[in-house]
């Protein structure tokens, strides 16, 4: 009696979760899973998404893609944009969350609203605002440089610095929702073992290094991701208006490189393929997550 | 817990409303009986956009039979044939869309069109000398694939053109009236940056190779010769050199993306630029200074041939009922009147005859606008653009932009990067 | 005191230049969308409008219908808000505080979507969105954005802080999931949901690629896609008035965001991933 009351129940139970679930579920089998596995299958086609046949070219679209030496140019731009937006997105906003908890004590109301303002503005606008303000010649922080004497270089056209200015607007957006995400979990360490630290004489970048980071690291794990993750699909809108890619693929990364394959060539093949290579990348990430987010929460509670 | 369930009461009622609303438009322009078509068109606000929504409320009104909605297509026309894709995709069609000159041969290859004539062969009699009688030959010509079929029929016509900065001209002591060969533009150019400081020319950079094309075609050489490219001749060298010593060694010209390099124009940083006759009204109302349009250079003792910039108008409608909604469309868009409204709202050059001159058309307009006289004289000079054929003609294209960034880059030499080029897009026409 | 303040003031120094380096854009939009265009070319640094016009928003209300495309950027953002959020909230509670089979497998296939890239989606949802018949609608813009991993994601952080003895108590007591998700877990949660909301607003409000995809009939816009009307790249862009788009488009989420400000960066503080 007792025993197939609670057998009931968890079978209730069961039932009951995956009707919660179903909803996220059939969103997630439609929009994102049946996608992602359609992918797949074109990956293994040349076809240009209008024509009525497409051929069957097995791993030629894969060959194709991985002797190609722009797709190690991409793959380049690709980890250099990461760096940058890693060392933009996380370690400044992380230090300035630290900074602005526990150095300052004056002003924080207003420090903390004014940095997130940015992010609330979509990044259209930015890019069409960027374009004229960074303009080489005639914008304004070009004319400013000029009064010191200092020549802006044409960043739109050069190797490196294009990607430095692409991630600048991107990250203009997008520090001030990590900033506050950081700042939250950082706010949120017991005070007890950081005035301790401080009371010892301990310094500042120690309680940093050595309190902070440890017990916020989930966090930091989550923005982290977040940062690679949406961080690159954030530079696809300022690439598409500023830099369509150039100069040389000097600018694309693997998104947009997907996008001009697929959506400027026609070569759905080859646009497929390399969506499942920057799949690959992004799953060793999240493999990652797995195994240092979920763990690290196991160990906080 | 109570504010959130008036919040979601609101926004189911707003849902409601927007569903309704979505609704009953759709069943108003039924209910008038009429043959609904759409045409797709790439005219922002800043490009004619007024103008494509004016003749589509005028059309409508004056027809008893059709109505017509119109379109636009961001991004240009690559973005239209984006959206015409991914609408083939899905098994429907627009009924008369623009086609960019460069996409002519995609578009041919790759989605079904009629040819208006057929249409007008089959159902407009009256009609059946409408083109022959309005159209020069070799402007129709331009809307021919590489196999000869006319695909549609020319309506936004450009070409590249010279804007100069005669204050500046003056203020370096060259000729007020601007370089006339390509040599000039490149000693002008000198000349200004040494007396003014200022950038001495800019030519247009965007995704396409319109005004390389007329920079190394007037110099002879050309783009494509029996359906293999060839610009990597002698003269297509030559002329590629001009530009890249411009850029990279003389340091006079400017190497920037299209938008900043006419804004620097505008605002008095660069004294000439070559850029197409549709950014005249930009330039014009903006500029502070003398402005003017001359020609485009030519080579020495050479003559010009400069592409056809714009694109032409195609009929994409599968319907018999469709389709001949859509000639009756195209038919008003060609009339003397309209082809004037399109003239001085997007600054193209007409592309039919009778209108320049006529006093319902372009008259007073053309002897008020100064700057479109340097375009509409030398129509003569224009030829089609090159439009690679073949499934990998878009990316020989690419091809072509990939080798200007580096040659403007200074990364490859002219020589080797256009002769690679040239070799790889072969590979690909094969 | 002073050794503190020596400590601080270089700090509060960069801080101040860093908000100034942020905010600048801004102000530079707002002064150049009162501006006529001739004089933002002619006049760049000199971004205060000291002959304020209101040519620029004049054009932009004069060609298009704002109220509409404001209303549908309104009703778009809301019901991807609320329903990602709902979605979120429910799956959320199933992954935390009940057990059934597959749990692990799922929410790893849950989360993994996060890493999906849009380019991967954007055709094939294209055509089944086109297939139902809902392209050029703004349902089939909402359509895909309905459910988000990352929701998931921050719920499902915030609710593991809760005790499970607090619902094992409930559950004994014979209380519904539904009630226990209403009266106990939702106020417990209910900053980390208001702070999700209002950035799942914001992300929406300022979709650009896939609408962009969707949308070609001018009555169906968005506020962000209205800005692609003053661009062109043949005529140019008309800076001043993309520039006063560009305010119509900041004003709900800015006015939001200042009027919330409190609470927002507050619910955040207070719901963080821990």
């Amino acid at each position: 009696m007792h025993v197939s009351k609670w057998e009931g129940r968890r079978s209730y139970e069961q039932w009951k979760a995956y009707g919660l679930l179903f909803p996220s579920l059939i969103i997630f089998a439609l929009f994102m899973i049946w996608p992602f596995f359609y992918t797949i299958y074109l990956s293994f086609f040349d076809w240009n998404m209008v024509a009525p046949t497409k051929t069957f070219v097995g791993f030629q679209n894969y060959v194709d893609v991985l002797t190609d030496p722009i797709t190690y140019k991409v793959l380049r731009n690709t980890l250099f944009y990461i760096v940058l937006l890693l060392a933009m997105n996380l370690v400044v906003p992380y230090i300035f969350a630290f900074v602005l908890d526990l150095v300052l004590h004056r002003w924080k109301g207003f420090y903390k609203g004014a940095i997130f303002l940015p992010s609330v503005i979509s990044l259209v606008v930015g890019s069409i605002l960027f374009m004229w303000l960074l303009n080489p010649v005639s914008g304004p922080v070009a004319i400013v440089l000029g009064a010191f004497g200092i020549t802006m270089p044409v960043w739109s056209k050069l190797d490196g610095w294009v990607i430095v200015g692409l991630s600048l607007i991107t990250s203009w957006k997008v520090f001030g929702y990590n900033f506050i995400v950081l700042y939250a979990a950082v706010n949120g360490i017991s005070r007890e073992v950081i005035e301790a630290a401080k009371l010892d004489g301990v310094p500042l970048w120690r309680i940093f290094v050595q309190i902070v980071l440890p017990l916020s690291g989930a966090t930091g794990i989550y923005v982290l991701i977040i940062t690679i993750v949406q961080g690159l699909q954030y530079v696809f809108t300022p690439i598409k208006v500023l830099t369509q890619g150039g100069p040389y693929y000097g600018s694309a990364n693997l998104i947009y490189q997907a996008y001009h394959e697929a959506f400027v060539l026609y070569r759905t093949g080859h646009s497929a393929a390399l969506s499942i290579l920057t799949m690959f990348i992004f799953f060793i990430l999240l493999w990652l997550e797995f195994k240092f987010v979920e763990r690290g929460i196991h160990y906080a509670n | 817990m109570k504010r959130w369930s008036i919040i979601g009461a609101l926004l189911m009622a707003l849902f409601v409303l927007g569903a309704c609303s979505g609704d009953s438009k759709g069943s108003k322009e039924q209910a008038e009986g009429k043959t609904v078509i759409e045409y797709w068109h790439v005219n922002a606000e800043t490009q004619g956009g007024q103008t494509v929504d004016a003749l589509v409320k005028e059309f409508n009104e004056t027809s008893d039979t059709v109505e017509v909605i119109a379109k636009y297509n961001p991004d240009m026309y690559k973005g239209l044939m984006q959206n015409l894709q991914a609408e083939a995709a899905s098994g429907k069609a627009p009924a008369v869309i623009q086609v960019g000159w460069s996409f002519l041969d995609y578009f041919s290859n790759n989605f079904e069109f009629v040819s208006p004539q057929t249409i007008i062969d089959q159902h407009f009699e009256e009609d059946a000398t409408f083109l022959s009688d309005h159209f020069l030959p070799n402007v129709m010509d331009l809307a021919k694939n590489a196999e000869g079929v006319q695909v549609g029929i020319p309506y936004s016509l450009s070409s590249p053109v010279l804007y100069i900065n005669r204050d500046l001209l003056r203020e370096a002591g060259v000729s007020e009236e601007g370089p006339k060969t390509w040599q000039e533009v490149r000693e002008f150019s000198n000349t200004i940056q040494q007396k003014t400081g200022k950038h001495g020319f800019y030519m247009q950079e965007p995704a396409d190779n319109w005004a390389t094309q007329a920079l190394l075609e007037s110099n002879g050489a050309r783009m494509l010769t029996d359906g293999k490219a060839t610009f990597a001749s002698a003269e297509g060298i030559e002329a590629y050199s001009l530009l890249r010593d411009m850029v990279v060694k003389d340091q006079t010209a400017l190497h920037v993306p299209w938008d900043q390099g006419v804004q620097s124009f505008i605002d008095g940083n660069v004294a000439m630029v070559y850029t197409t006759i549709a950014r005249r009204m930009q330039i014009q109302d903006n500029a502070r200074f003398d402005v003017a349009t001359v020609p485009s250079p030519t080579w020495e003792g050479k003559e010009v041939r400069l592409p056809a910039g714009g694109a032409m108008l195609a009929i994409t409608a599968k319907e018999e009922e469709q389709q001949r909604a859509a000639w009756e469309f195209m038919k008003f868009l060609y009339s003397v009147e309209s082809v004037a409204a399109w003239t001085e709202g997007t600054g193209y050059v007409p592309p039919r005859e009778g209108v320049a001159e006529a006093e319902n058309g372009l008259k007073t307009f053309l002897e008020e606008n100064e700057m479109m006289k340097a375009a509409i004289d030398q129509m003569d000079g224009v030829v089609p653009w090159t439009s690679f054929p073949g499934d990998a003609g878009l990316q020989a294209e690419q091809l072509l932009l990939d080798v200007r960034d580096q040659i403007l880059g200074g990364s490859v030499d002219v020589e080797t990067g256009l002769k690679e080029t040239e070799e790889r897009i072969n590979e690909l026409l094969k | 005191m002073q050794t503190k303040w020596r400590y601080t003031i270089p700090w509060h120094i960069v801080f101040l230049l860093f908000i100034t380096t942020l905010l600048f854009p801004i102000l530079f939009a707002i002064g150049s969308s009162f501006r006529p265009l001739e004089e933002a070319y002619n006049d760049v640094l000199n971004f205060i409008p000291w002959n304020p016009t209101l040519e620029n928003y004049r054009i932009f209300f004069g060609s298009m219908d704002v109220i509409q495309i404001t209303f549908n950027t309104f009703l778009i953002a809301s019901c991807v808000t609320l329903f990602k959020v709902c979605t979120s909230f429910l799956a959320a509670y199933a992954f935390v505080f009940l057990k059934f089979k597959g749990k692990d497998v799922l929410y790893f296939l849950f989360i993994a979507t996060i890493f999906i890239p849009f380019s991967v989606t954007m055709i094939p949802n294209y055509l089944v969105i086109s297939d139902i018949g809902l392209s050029d609608h703004l349902v089939g813009v909402m359509l895909p954005q309905l459910a988000d991993a990352i929701g998931i994601f921050l719920l499902h952080q915030s609710m593991r802080t809760i005790p499970m003895s607090l619902i094992e108590v409930a559950r004994l007591d014979n209380l519904s999931h539904r009630r226990i998700m209403k009266d106990i877990v939702l106020p417990l949660v209910k900053p980390a949901v208001t702070s999700t909301s209002i950035w799942f607003f914001i992300l929406s409000w300022n979709e650009y690629v896939w609408p962009v995809l969707m949308l070609k009939s001018v009555e169906q816009y968005t506020l962000p896609l209205a800005l692609q009307m003053y661009m062109s790249s043949e005529g140019g862009t008309h800076f001043t008035v993309a520039m006063a788009v560009a305010v119509v488009t900041m004003i709900i989420p800015l006015l939001l965001y200042l009027t919330f400000q409190k609470y927002i960066i507050g619910t955040f503080t207070s719901s963080g991933i821990k």
